[in-house]
C-alpha cells in the first residue's frame, strides 16, 4: 500500500500541540490512533503535509469522574480502555458494550474515542450511544476553548463543526437520571462488522411510564441523528410493545438512509424501526447495558 | 490388510504445528536476501482499454528505482494454466480487459519507491466499451474481450449421456428451478509473494505456490528454459484453496526484474491486488430440470449454466467441466443433459476455489430436489436416501465409483441431527436442511498433457538411523499432508512418527509431486509415499535378517522395532539395523512414485472429473430466522463423511471444519461487488465478509467406516468435499424455516428479510 510522503510531529503537550495546529493550519492532520487516518492516506484519500500525533498526550488519555460534573473521558481514550474502566461499567455498561463490539482487538487497542467522533462518519459506534448519554465535547486550540452537546458536533456525512486548529480533548457524560441505555448495532456478521444501521438510546422510567428517551440512529442519515418525533411520542407514555413499536415506526420515517454496499435505504430504514423498538424494551427493562 | 497400525489412524501433533504457532515458520514474505530489490506490478484502471502509449522515462529517473519493464522486455509467449486456452501475456500490449490486468512493472530499492516509480508511469488509454454483464456477454453486438473469441465464448460444452427428453416425456413429475451463484474470492491469510534470482542461467523462485511443478513447467516453457534450471522453492504457505495454483504475473515479472538488475527481487500482491488477481469462484446461472417417478426417484436431469470467467481462462475450462461432470455423483440416475457456455466478461478472471466447479450446481441441484419433493411431500431426508449411490456403480458420465457410503451418511446425519424429530416440531423460524457432496481423490489427468507420475517421494533414513527424512514436492497449505504423509511414511517403514522429517518442497530436492489441488495428496503423495516406506523396510528387513540370522518372512518391523514373528525375544532396533545398512551397504533410501489408472469415457470431455475415487458427504444445518431482520443464526451443523480410512482424525475435522467455514461463507456472507466502471467495489476484508470465530456454530463432524480398495490404506479425500453441500444444505434450511426460497447466493439477511417481506405482502394480498 502507498503512503505518501508527509512530515511527522510529536507535540509534547496540549498547549504545543495547539500552536502546532495555529501555525501550520489546514496543512496538518491531526493524528490520533491512526485506524482511519492512514488508511485514507494508503488508499489515496488524503495526503496530509504535516502529521501531528497526540501520542505523548499523556493528559488527554483518563477516564475520571469530577463531582458535579460527570464522567470526563479524555479524547486519546482508546476503545480497549472505555470497555475496560470500571467506572464506565458500574454507571454506564452501555457505553463500553457499545466500544467491545466495535472491532477487532487490534483496532480496539490503537482507536481513540476522539478520532471516533472527529472522523464524523455516520457509522461510528461511539457518538450514538454518547448523546444518547447527553454527552457534551470540549474543542481547544490555541485561541481558546469551547464546549457544546456532542449531537450538534456533526453538520454532514464526515462533515463536523471543528475548525482548523482544534482539537477535541474531551467527552463528558453528566450525571444524570437515566435509568437504562443500549446500543445496538446491526452487522453483517459477529464480529468486526460496520453497522448497517444503529440504534442508541437512553430512557428515564418512573413507574409504568416512560419520563424521557432519547433514540439516536447511526448509519440511518448523512450525520448520526436523534429522533426527536419519536422521542417526543413517548415522552411521558405508558410503556407498552404498541408505544415502542410506534416510536420505531416514527424513527424510521424519519431517518434518511442510502444504498450502500451494506444494505439497501429500504432494509435500512426496517432496521431503524425494528433495532428502536428492541433497543427501547432492553433499555427499560435491563437498565444500562 | 491388517487392522493394526501404529502410526496411522492416530491424531499426532502437526510437524509443523511448534513453528507456526511461536510465529517462527518463515513463509515467502519473511525472507530476506542480501541486495534484495522490492518490485511491484502497475496495473489497469479501466476495464477494457487500447493502450496507446506507455512512457516509462520519468520512473527511470527516479532515485532508487533499479528497472521498469513492460511488454517490450518480457517474452510474448501467451501462457495460462489449461493448456486448450492459453490467453494471458506477461504484460499487456494492445490492450487491457479487467482493472488490475498487468501493465509494467518497476524494481526498486523499497518498497515505498515502488508506489512512487508506478505514479511516475505514463500510460495512455482510448477506453473501450466493456462486458461486465456476463448473462449478456453473448449477445448480437457486445465488444468482443478477446478478438479471436466470437460471442465472447471461452468454453462451450454440450454433453448427452443415456435419452433425457425420453425420460422426462414418461417422468411422473418434472419441474425446472434457476439459480444463480455469486463471485467470490479464496481470500488466503497469506498474500501471494515471489522472490526470484539468477546464478548465470538458473533462475530460482521461492513462492507461495500450490504446486512447485505446475510453476517450475509454466516458467521453463514461459522462458524457453529447461525445466532444470528453474527451480521452484516453496516455503511455508498460509492458504490457497485454489488460489495459488497458477503463475500470478509475480514470477514472470519478478524472473525479469532479477535478470535486468542481477539481484533478487521480492514481488508481492496487497489485499487488494490479490482480489484483482482473483481465480476464486465464478459467478453462474444455472438452470436445472429433474423428472422423478412418484415415489421421487430421479429419471433425468438436465442443466443449463452459463459462467463468468472473467477476462482470462485460469483453469476455468476445467472449472465449467466440473460444473457438470460432478453434478450427478451423489444421486443415481442414468439420463443426463449438461450445456455450459463460459463467457469472457471484462472482470478479474476466474479459476479454481475449494470444491473447484461443484459448490454452486450443488447449491442450485439441491436446492431444487428440495423444492421437488416439497411438490410430491417427500421428506427431503427421505428423497436423498431414495436416490443414494451406491458402491460399484458407474455415473452416467463413467465416472467409475467404488466405495460409496453415500446412504449411511445420510442416514447418520439423520440421527445424530435429529432430524425427524426437528422436522416435526421446530417452530416457524427455526429449519433445518439436508444436502449431499462428492469430490474427486485428485484428478485422473494432469493439468497439461505429460505422461510423468503424478506423484513421487523418496525417503532417506540418516545414517545412525535416528531420523528419516521424507522429501515430496506435495504442498502442506494448511491442511496438515507434511503431517499424514509423515505418518503414513512411518507406518510403511515400521518407523516412528516422532523421528521423521519432512522437506517440502523444493523441485531441485524433491521428486516431482503435482500439488495441492483437486483434494489429492492423501491419496496420490500418499500412494507414492508407502511405496517408498516399503521399499526401505525391505531392506531393513533384508539386512535384520542377516544380522539376526533368521529368514526375512519371520521378520516384521514396527514402532522402530524389527522383531522376530516366531521367536520371543528375538528382536533389533530399526536404529542399529539402519545404521548397519549404512556402514555395509550405503545409504538407506526408498522412492515410490503414483500414476493413477486409465479412467473415464471418450466423449469431448470425459477426463474432467475423473478420479480413482470419490469422497461421499451429507450436511445438515440448523438455522434460525429474525423474522424482521432477515438475520441468520447458525444453531448447528452436522457433517458425515464416507473419506476411506483416516489416516489423522484431528486434521480431517480440521479440514471438515475449515471447509465448512468457507462453504458458510460462500451461503450467506461472501460476495465480490464491482460498480459500473468494472472495479471491485468490496476488495478488502471489511466489506468482504470472511466468517470470524464468533460466527462459527457449533460443529458435530463424524466419518462413516469406509475403506477405499484402490487407496493407500484405503483412504479418500477430505479436504474440499465438506464444501460441496454447504450452499444447498444453508438454501434448504432457511426454506424450511420460512417457506420461501432465494433463488440467488449469496443468502444474505437483506434477501432473506425481502423474501419474508414479499410472502407477506402476497398473502395479504390473497386475503383481501
Amino acid at each position: 500500500m502507498y503512503m505518501p510522503d508527509f512530515e511527522y510531529h510529536t507535540p509534547r503537550t496540549l498547549s504545543e500541540a495547539c500552536a502546532l495546529l495555529a501555525e501550520l493550519g489546514e496543512k496538518a492532520t491531526v493524528l490520533a490512533g491512526g485506524t482511519d487516518i492512514l488508511h485514507k492516506m494508503k488508499v489515496g484519500k488524503l495526503a496530509p503535509e504535516h502529521l501531528v500525533s497526540l501520542k505523548n498526550l499523556d493528559e488527554i488519555r483518563e477516564i475520571r469522574h469530577e463531582a458535579g460534573r460527570g464522567i470526563v473521558i479524555g479524547a486519546l481514550t482508546n476503545h480497549a480502555a472505555i470497555y475496560n474502566s470500571p467506572l464506565l461499567q458500574e454507571r454506564y455498561l452501555s457505553l463500553p458494550m457499545a466500544a467491545h463490539t466495535m472491532a477487532s482487538t487490534q483496532i480496539c487497542n490503537l482507536g481513540t474515542v476522539g478520532g471516533n467522533i472527529v472522523n464524523g462518519v455516520p457509522s461510528a459506534d461511539l457518538p450514538p450511544i454518547l448523546i444518547a448519554l447527553q454527552a457534551t465535547i470540549r474543542l481547544v486550540s490555541a485561541s481558546g476553548e469551547r464546549s457544546m452537546a456532542l449531537e450538534d458536533f456533526f453538520c454532514g456525512a464526515a462533515e463536523t463543526v471543528i475548525a482548523p486548529g482544534e482539537l477535541l480533548t474531551e467527552i463528558t457524560i453528566p450525571d444524570q437520571e437515566t435509568t437504562g441505555s443500549t446500543y445496538i448495532k446491526f452487522g453483517l456478521r459477529r464480529s468486526g462488522a460496520l453497522a448497517v444501521t444503529g440504534v442508541a438510546v437512553s430512557v428515564c422510567v418512573e413507574g409504568d411510564k416512560l419520563r424521557d428517551a432519547r433514540i439516536v440512529l447511526a448509519s440511518a442519515a448523512p450525520t448520526v441523528m436523534r429522533a426527536t418525533a419519536a422521542e417526543d411520542f413517548l415522552r411521558g407514555r405508558t410503556i407498552s410493545d404498541e408505544a415502542l413499536a410506534e416510536a420505531g415506526t416514527l424513527a424510521a420515517a424519519a431517518s434518511r438512509p442510502r444504498d450502500s454496499i451494506r444494505g439497501s435505504a429500504e432494509y435500512r430504514k426496517n432496521l431503524a424501526e425494528v433495532l428502536t423498538k428492541r433497543a427501547l424494551r432492553k433499555a427499560i427493562d435491563e437498565g444500562h447495558v | 490388510m491388517s487392522a493394526n497400525y501404529n502410526v496411522i489412524g492416530r491424531s499426532v501433533p502437526r510437524i509443523d504445528g511448534p513453528e507456526k504457532v511461536t510465529g517462527a515458520a518463515k513463509y515467502t514474505g519473511d525472507l530476506k536476501f542480501p541486495n534484495m530489490l522490492f518490485g511491484k506490478i502497475l496495473t489497469s484502471p479501466h476495464a477494457h482499454a487500447r493502450i496507446i502509449s506507455i512512457d516509462t522515462s520519468e520512473a527511470e529517473k527516479l532515485p532508487g528505482v533499479k528497472a521498469v519493464i513492460t511488454h517490450k522486455d518480457v517474452p510474448t509467449l501467451k501462457y495460462g494454466l489449461s493448456p486448450a486456452r492459453w490467453d494471458e501475456n506477461i504484460f499487456c500490449s494492445d490492450k487491457v480487459r479487467f482493472v488490475g490486468d498487468k501493465v509494467a512493472a518497476v524494481a526498486c530499492l523499497d518498497e515505498d519507491t515502488c508506489y512512487k516509480a508506478l505514479k511516475l508511469i505514463k500510460v495512455e488509454f482510448e477506453e473501450l466499451p466493456a462486458v461486465l454483464d456476463f448473462l449478456h456477454a453473448m449477445d448480437e453486438g457486445q465488444p468482443l474481450v478477446h478478438e479471436e473469441y466470437e460471442r465472447n465464448i471461452n468454453t462451450e460444452i454440450h454433453q448427452e449421456f443415456g435419452d433425457v427428453e425420453k425420460a422426462l416425456a414418461e417422468a411422473h413429475h418434472v419441474r425446472s428451478d434457476t439459480f444463480v451463484g455469486q463471485r467470490t474470492y479464496q481470500s488466503p491469510i497469506e498474500p501471494h509473494s515471489a522472490i526470484s534470482m539468477w546464478e548465470g542461467e538458473k533462475l530460482t523462485i521461492y513462492s507461495s505456490t500450490q504446486s512447485p511443478h505446475y510453476f517450475q513447467h509454466y516458467i521453463a516453457r514461459e522462458f524457453g528454459m529447461p525445466m532444470g534450471d528453474v527451480r521452484i522453492i516453496k516455503p511455508y504457505l498460509g492458504g490457497g484453496f485454489g488460489g495459488k495454483l497458477e503463475p500470478t504475473g509475480l514470477e514472470f515479472a519478478g524472473a525479469v526484474l532479477a535478470k535486468l538488475t542481477g539481484r533478487p527481487v521480492r514481488t508481492f500482491y496487497d489485499r487488494a491486488e490479490m482480489f484483482a488477481h482473483n481465480r476464486g469462484r465464478h459467478a453462474q446461472h444455472m438452470e436445472i430440470t429433474t423428472g422423478v417417478d412418484k415415489d421421487g426417484k430421479i429419471l433425468a436431469v438436465k442443466a443449463n449454466f452459463i459462467m463468468d470467467g472473467g477476462a482470462y481462462t485460469s483453469l476455468g475450462i476445467a472449472s465449467a467441466y466440473y460444473a457438470g461432470a460432478l453434478l450427478p455423483m451423489t444421486y443415481e440416475f442414468d439420463n443426463y443433459q449438461f450445456d455450459m457456455f463460459r463467457v469472457y466478461t471484462n472482470l478479474p478472471a476466474c479459476g479454481a476455489q475449494r470444491g473447484h466447479g461443484a459448490p454452486q450446481p450443488k447449491y442450485a441441484f439441491e436446492s431444487h430436489l428440495d423444492n421437488v419433493a416439497a411438490d410430491l411431500g417427500i421428506d427431503p431426508m427421505d428423497i436423498r436416501i431414495i436416490n443414494a449411490r451406491r458402491p460399484d456403480t458407474v455415473t452416467p458420465n463413467d465416472f467409475k465409483v467404488n466405495s460409496c457410503k453415500m446412504r449411511e451418511c445420510l442416514e447418520r446425519a439423520r440421527v445424530i441431527s435429529d432430524w425427524d424429530e426437528k422436522k416435526k416440531n421446530l417452530p416457524h423460524g427455526r429449519g433445518i436442511g439436508v444436502a449431499t457432496g462428492s469430490f474427486v481423490t485428485g484428478a485422473g489427468y494432469p493439468i497439461y498433457r505429460t505422461d510423468l507420475p503424478h506423484a513421487a517421494a523418496f525417503i532417506k533414513v540418516h545414517e545412525d538411523g535416528t531420523a528419516a527424512t521424507l522429501y515430496t514436492g506435495s504442498v502442506d497449505l494448511g491442511q496438515g499432508s507434511d503431517t499424514v504423509l509423515c505418518q503414513m511414511a512411518a507406518e510403511a517403514m515400521g518407523y516412528r512418527y516422532e523421528q521423521m522429517k519432512i522437506v517440502a518442497a523444493d523441485t531441485e530436492i524433491t521428486p516431482l509431486d503435482f500439488g495441492a489441488y483437486a483434494s489429492r495428496q492423501t491419496y496420490m503423495s500418499g500412494a507414492a509415499v508407502k511405496q517408498a516406506g516399503e521399499e526401505v523396510r525391505k531392506q531393513v528387513l533384508d539386512m535384520a535378517s542377516s544380522m539376526l540370522n533368521l529368514p526375512v518372512d519371520d521378520l516384521d518391523c514396527e514402532d522402530g522395532i524389527v522383531f522376530s514373528k516366531s521367536r520371543e525375544g528375538k528382536s533389533l532396533t530399526f536404529q542399529e539395523v539402519a545404521r548397519k545398512h549404512f556402514v555395509l551397504k550405503g545409504p538407506l533410501l526408498g522412492k515410490g512414485a503414483y500414476t493413477p489408472p486409465k479412467l473415464g469415457g471418450s466423449f469431448k470431455g470425459a477426463a474432467v472429473g475423473t478420479s480413482p475415487a470419490y469422497s461421499f458427504g451429507a450436511q445438515v444445518g440448523e438455522v434460525s430466522i429474525d423474522k424482521e431482520t432477515g438475520e441468520i443464526t447458525v444453531v448447528g451443523i452436522w457433517d458425515v463423511h464416507d473419506c476411506g480410512k483416516v489416516i489423522n482424525p484431528r486434521l480431517l475435522h480440521g479440514q471438515v471444519h475449515g471447509a465448512l467455514y468457507m462453504g458458510m461463507g460462500e451461503s450467506v456472507w461472501e460476495e465480490v461487488l464491482f460498480d459500473d466502471k468494472g472495479r471491485i467495489k468490496n476488495a478488502e476484508l471489511a466489506n468482504y465478509r470472511v466468517l470470524t470465530a464468533m460466527d462459527m456454530p457449533p460443529i458435530q463432524s463424524e466419518v462413516v467406516d469406509s475403506y477405499e480398495p484402490s487407496g493407500p490404506w484405503g483412504v479418500k479425500e477430505i479436504g474440499e468435499g465438506a464444501t460441496n453441500p454447504t450452499l444447498g444444505m444453508f438454501s434448504n434450511a432457511i426454506f424450511d424455516a420460512m417457506g420461501v426460497r432465494v433463488n440467488s447466493l449469496p443468502l444474505t439477511y437483506e434477501k432473506v428479510w425481502r423474501a419474508l417481506k414479499e410472502k407477506r405482502e402476497r398473502e395479504a394480498a390473497e386475503k383481501a
